[in-house]
């Protein structure tokens, strides 16, 4: 096995575990979330749960497949770490964005949900007056 | 709090515009309109100040609570399902100056607005 073909080989090997590891988080971690957001509603939570999940995974391993390609020859173990670090930090870099913007859909939809118990109007009165039902 | 009166200026093509747009939405509060200064408006509230009714825009929820001007709006705001977040943003103690001086410039302005925009009748 060539030098060029172990670093292909292990560049796969950390992004998918990586990948797995941020999904697998985010599916334990984010399910209270969804379940405080859909009242309580567990099989639907689990079910958006999931289909988050399932949305996560396929844009990770897209991204991680289509950076695959190195572009030119790895001749060392020195020139194989270098290429690994910068494509690993990419990837990490892409989870690390994708877990954000998946917190912020969470916080996002938790906050939508809880839009009605506010029932204090906004600004006090300035000042009062009598009111004749009748009219 | 089950319904707001909303005193609005009849003459003004801006505000009748702005009175189609609200009867659109969809609303947590009712909202009842009443020309300013109107007959209607002062039999159902004797004691209220009229004539400042019709510099600005009031706003009168059914206990007699009464807010003027860009508290009005706000009220108005507070009360429909899409802008109720809002209304509390813009009341902020950051947001409220900048909230307060936008409603009445556009308030003291709204009939040339009205003009400029075409929506005299």
């Amino acid at each position: 096995m060539t030098i060029g073909i172990s670093t292909y080989l292990i560049y796969l090997s950390i992004s998918i575990a990586l990948t797995i590891w941020v999904a697998r988080t985010l599916h334990k971690n984010g399910r209270v979330f969804l379940v405080d957001v859909f009242h309580g509603n567990e099989a639907l939570a689990d079910s958006v749960n999931h289909l988050l999940v399932v949305g996560f995974y396929l844009i990770n391993f897209g991204y991680v497949t289509l950076a695959l390609k190195l572009g030119y020859a790895v001749t060392s173990a020195e020139q194989s770490i270098e290429a690994l670090s910068v494509k690993v930090g990419m990837v990490l870099l892409v989870l690390g964005g994708m877990h954000f913007f998946n917190l912020f859909i969470f916080s996002r939809m938790r906050r939508r949900s809880h839009v009605h118990p506010n029932n204090y109007p906004p600004v006090t009165p300035d000042t009062f007056t009598a009111v004749n039902q009748e009219a | 709090m089950q319904a707001l009166t909303v005193l609005y200026d009849p003459d003004c093509g801006l505000c009748r515009r702005a009175h189609e747009w609200l009867a659109e939405q969809s609303k947590i509060v009712e909202l009842k309109f009443m020309p300013c200064a109107s007959d209607e408006a002062r039999k159902r509230y004797p004691q209220l100040d009229h004539d400042l009714t019709k510099k600005d825009l009031t706003v009168v929820d059914d206990l007699g609570r009464v807010y003027f001007g860009p508290k009005g709006w706000l009220m108005v705001l507070w009360a429909l399902v899409r802008y109720r977040d809002w209304s509390y943003r813009l009341a902020a103690p950051e947001l409220l100056p900048t909230t307060k001086r936008v409603v009445s410039m556009i308030s003291q302005n709204r009939y040339q607005i009205s003009k400029a925009t075409g929506l005299n009748r």
